[in-house]
Formats: C-alpha cells, structure tokens, sequence
C-alpha cells in the first residue's frame, strides 16, 4: 500500500519526467447548423474511428468557482478565482463523473499554430459536487453538450451543440445559438510544440466550411 | 516572279519538315515511354505526350493550309536516278533506316497515291455512300444526332450542377458565423449567456469581465425569448448553494485574523 507521502512523491516524479499529459493543445470554431451534416461527412472521411461511425455524446457540464481573497494587498485583483470543471454524461449513466481543471490560456505569437493551456482531468464520483460545495465552490454556469466525437491519431475533434439549462433542469433547454460549436484538441505533456503542426494542417482540410482558429478570451471579453 | 515561288516553296518546306521533325520526336519518345516505362506510366502523363502529338498534328496541318503554302499538289518528285548500291549520304539523312535508292523501295517512298488495299477500301465505301438511299441517310443522321445531342444533355447538365456547387463551396461565409463562434467560445469558455441570476454578492464577476449582472437575456443572443419566470426560478434554485458560499466566504475571511 503506498502512503500519501509515497503518491505526491511519484506524482512529483512524473511531473519531472514530463510524462503527464497536461498541456492542452486547442483550435476553436463553428459551423452552422444547416452545414454539419456536411461536416460530419467531411469528418468521417477524415477520422479515424471510420468503421463504428461518429461516436455521439450527451453532456452536462457544470463549471464552479472558488474564490479566493489575495493576501498580497493588489487593489486592482481583490480577489483570485480559481474554477473547476464537472461534467456528466447524460446519456451513459455508469460512467463517472470528470472533474476538470483549465488554466490560463496561452495565446504564444503568431508562429504558434494553436491556443496551449494547462488541463488536468480526472475521473471521479457524482459525489463531486457535494464535495465541491462543502469545499466553498460555487455554481458559475451550466451547459448542456450534445453532438459527436471524433478521434484522428491524438486529436480529438468535437462538434457540439450548446443548450442553455432551462427552469426544468431536465427537460426544457434551449439551444444558444444557430451553430455547433467545433473544438479541434490534444492533450500532451507540456513541450510537444509539433504536435500544433499536425492541428494546423488538420484544420486547414475542413477549411471553408469550419475556421478553426486561436481564440482569444480576454479580446472576446472585451467585444461582446 | 519564278524566284519569288521557288523562295516561299522553300521555306514553306523548311517548316513543313520542321514540324513533321518535332512530331517524329514526340512519336518516337511516346513509343520508348509506352516500351520501357509502361509499369510506371500515369494516365495523364500519357495523355500529356498525346495531346502533346495531336497538338502538332494540327500545327502541322494548319501549315499545309496556310495561304503562302504552295499547292504541293501541282509540284512532281522525279526520280532521276535508281542505284542498287548503298548510299551513305542517304542513310545518314534518313537515320539509317533507307540505305539504298533502288527499284523496290522508291515506289512506296515516293508514293503520292494511297496504297492499293487502302485505296480499294476507300472505292468501296465510297460506292456503298452513293448507292445509300437518301431517305435512309436521312434517318441515320436524325437518329445520329438524337443520340449525341442526348449525351450533350447529359453532360451540359451534369457541368452546370458542378459549377452551381463549386460556386457555393466558394462562399466561405455561408458555412460558419464568426458572431456564432465568438458566442459559442465565450458560452463554453467563459459561461457568457449561461450564467443565472445575479450574483449573491453583487459583485462583478471577473472571469466574465463584469457583463452579466442582469439576469435575464445573453448579450449577442436573439432578443425577445420571454425567460423571465425560469430565470426566477432558477434564482430560487440557487438560493441553497449561494447561502453556502456566503458560509464559507466569512469562514476563510476569518482565516487571516485566525493566524
């Protein structure tokens, strides 16, 4: 059996190895929904799980906050906040829960083909959120995912439909807007810069019909 | 006047045999492709190397029409002398391939007529369209026609589809919104447009630069959608988890006093 002491020893030592795969390589988009059929197909062809055909999810994910009062007296940053990820399954119910930490996104300069931010995923209970809560997180937005997955070598591509939760948890949700959001990601120990090469070309065959591209979150904040 | 037509049948010859050179080249490297290279050979490069031949084909007819091209008709090649004997001016000229100027050869190599079977065969179909009945031909060119302008049809339709959808495939805008990707990205990323009711401390929020402070509508959606009553709903569902957070946000605010 191995103490705690002996896990944060091994976990420490795979960090310093760099086999952890926690750097999350990401190119964002969307297609209309008139078009993805189109896409889907386009994809198909692509992709590599071309026998069993696109493999569909059904998602519910809900994002906490914990927010944490800097010591450090910065008048400009009261307060540092800290989110987490959990995300169900709505149409599987044995598989666990998974809970998700995004960091900072970073946009590099431009010979930088995608968006590159820390991601940690685990797998865990539905007792996440009771633990969340007690923890001081709370609920900062919810969303319903539902659309399909797509796998090609290490890249996973995503092409999903968002849902507003309505009043009724379950039943009544709407979409927000007309389009399917398309993620294009690889999850990848911190330094395998080449594999952006690979994403960038993978995103130029769906051009026109997906512009997959490095989105900026603090330049959207400020547009809309 | 005599040196005038002897000057453009001379250089009416030179490009004539210029041509027929560049098409004996082309034919020649066709054939040592199609010998030596047939394991290898794409379809279109041999298309290449055929359209390559028939395009001089045609410059070499064109030349034969031309205006200032004499009528090579009216002019005779006369043999003026056979010889048995090898002749190594001529094979050098001819590529080794004629070594002698004599008897058997210099009829087929200065034949202006067509060879006798071919020449049969020609008299032959030409007596056979004579004797056609008029009223036949007649129904064989409108049966002829009918089948080619079909296939015109077939493919005029066939070419008009494939530009109406390369024309569609052309309009990039048409496929994806910039505004819905930003929407989207912003939605997933950031819960702009997601999040439910106001804050419990009614502080901005700072992952969302401070825009959701109403709680009803998302900035950027389609207006007008009546969510009032879930919104308020919603507001008393999150009433147990934000009477925790206040809990908890004093608790870890007496931490510091606490050390």
């Amino acid at each position: 059996m191995s103490t705690p002491g002996n896990a944060m020893d091994s976990l420490s030592a795979a960090l310093k190895c760099n086999i952890i795969p926690n750097q999350e390589y990401l190119l964002q988009g969307s297609v209309l929904d008139q078009y993805v059929e189109v896409l889907l197909h386009r994809l198909r062809g692509l992709c590599d799980n071309v026998d069993s055909g696109p493999e569909t999810f059904h998602d519910h994910e809900i994002c906490f906050s914990l927010r944490i009062p800097n010591s450090g007296a910065t008048t400009s940053m009261p307060m540092s906040v800290f989110s987490l990820r959990v995300r169900r399954a709505i149409d599987v119910t044995d598989t666990p829960f998974q809970l998700r930490y995004i960091g900072q996104q970073e946009l590099g300069d431009k010979n930088r083909p995608t968006v590159v931010r820390s991601s940690i995923d685990m797998a865990c209970s539905s007792s996440i959120i009771e633990f969340l809560n007690e923890l001081g997180c709370r609920i900062d937005f919810e969303y319903i995912a539902r659309g399909y997955m797509f796998r090609k070598g290490r890249m996973k591509i995503t092409v999903s439909k968002i849902f507003k939760m309505g009043s009724n948890k379950q039943e009544s949700v709407e979409p927000i807007s007309q389009s399917y959001i398309v993620e294009l990601s690889v999850l990848a120990p911190s330094g395998q810069d080449s594999i952006g090469e690979d994403m960038r070309i993978f995103a130029e065959q769906l051009r026109p019909l997906v512009q997959l591209e490095k989105i900026d979150y603090k330049r959207l904040s400020n547009m809309m | 006047m005599q040196q005038r037509e002897e000057k453009q049948l001379e250089s009416a010859l030179d490009s004539i045999i210029q041509r027929v050179n560049d098409l004996k080249q082309s034919i020649a490297s066709m054939i040592f492709k199609i010998e030596n290279e047939y394991e290898s050979i794409t379809w279109p490069t041999f298309l290449d190397n055929y359209a390559l031949i028939s395009g001089q084909l045609t410059s070499l007819s064109k030349v034969l029409s031309h205006d200032k091209c004499p009528v090579l008709r009216n002019l005779t090649v006369l043999p003026l002398m056979l010889s048995p004997e090898r002749d190594e001016q001529l094979a050098q000229m001819t590529e080794h391939r004629v070594t002698t100027f004599a008897h058997d050869l210099c009829p087929d190599y200065l034949r202006t007529k067509l060879e006798p079977m071919a020449e049969s065969k020609m008299m032959q179909l030409e007596t056979k369209a004579l004797g056609l009945q008029y009223d036949n031909a007649q129904k064989q060119i409108a049966t002829y026609q009918k089948v080619i302008s079909h296939v015109w049809d077939i493919v005029s339709k066939a070419r008009e589809e494939w530009e109406t959808e390369s024309s569609s495939r052309g309009n990039t805008q048409q496929n994806s919104s910039v505004a819905d990707t930003h929407l989207l990205v912003a939605a997933v990323g950031m819960g702009k447009g997601l999040k439910m009711g106001p804050n419990p401390n009614g502080q901005s929020n700072p992952t969302s630069g401070g825009m959701m402070v109403t709680p009803q509508g998302r900035p950027g959606g389609p207006p007008g959608q009546g969510q009032m009553p879930p919104t308020t709903q919603a507001m008393t569902m999150n009433k147990a988890p934000s009477a925790i957070k206040t809990n908890i946000k004093s608790a870890a605010q007496m931490h510091p006093y606490g050390r």
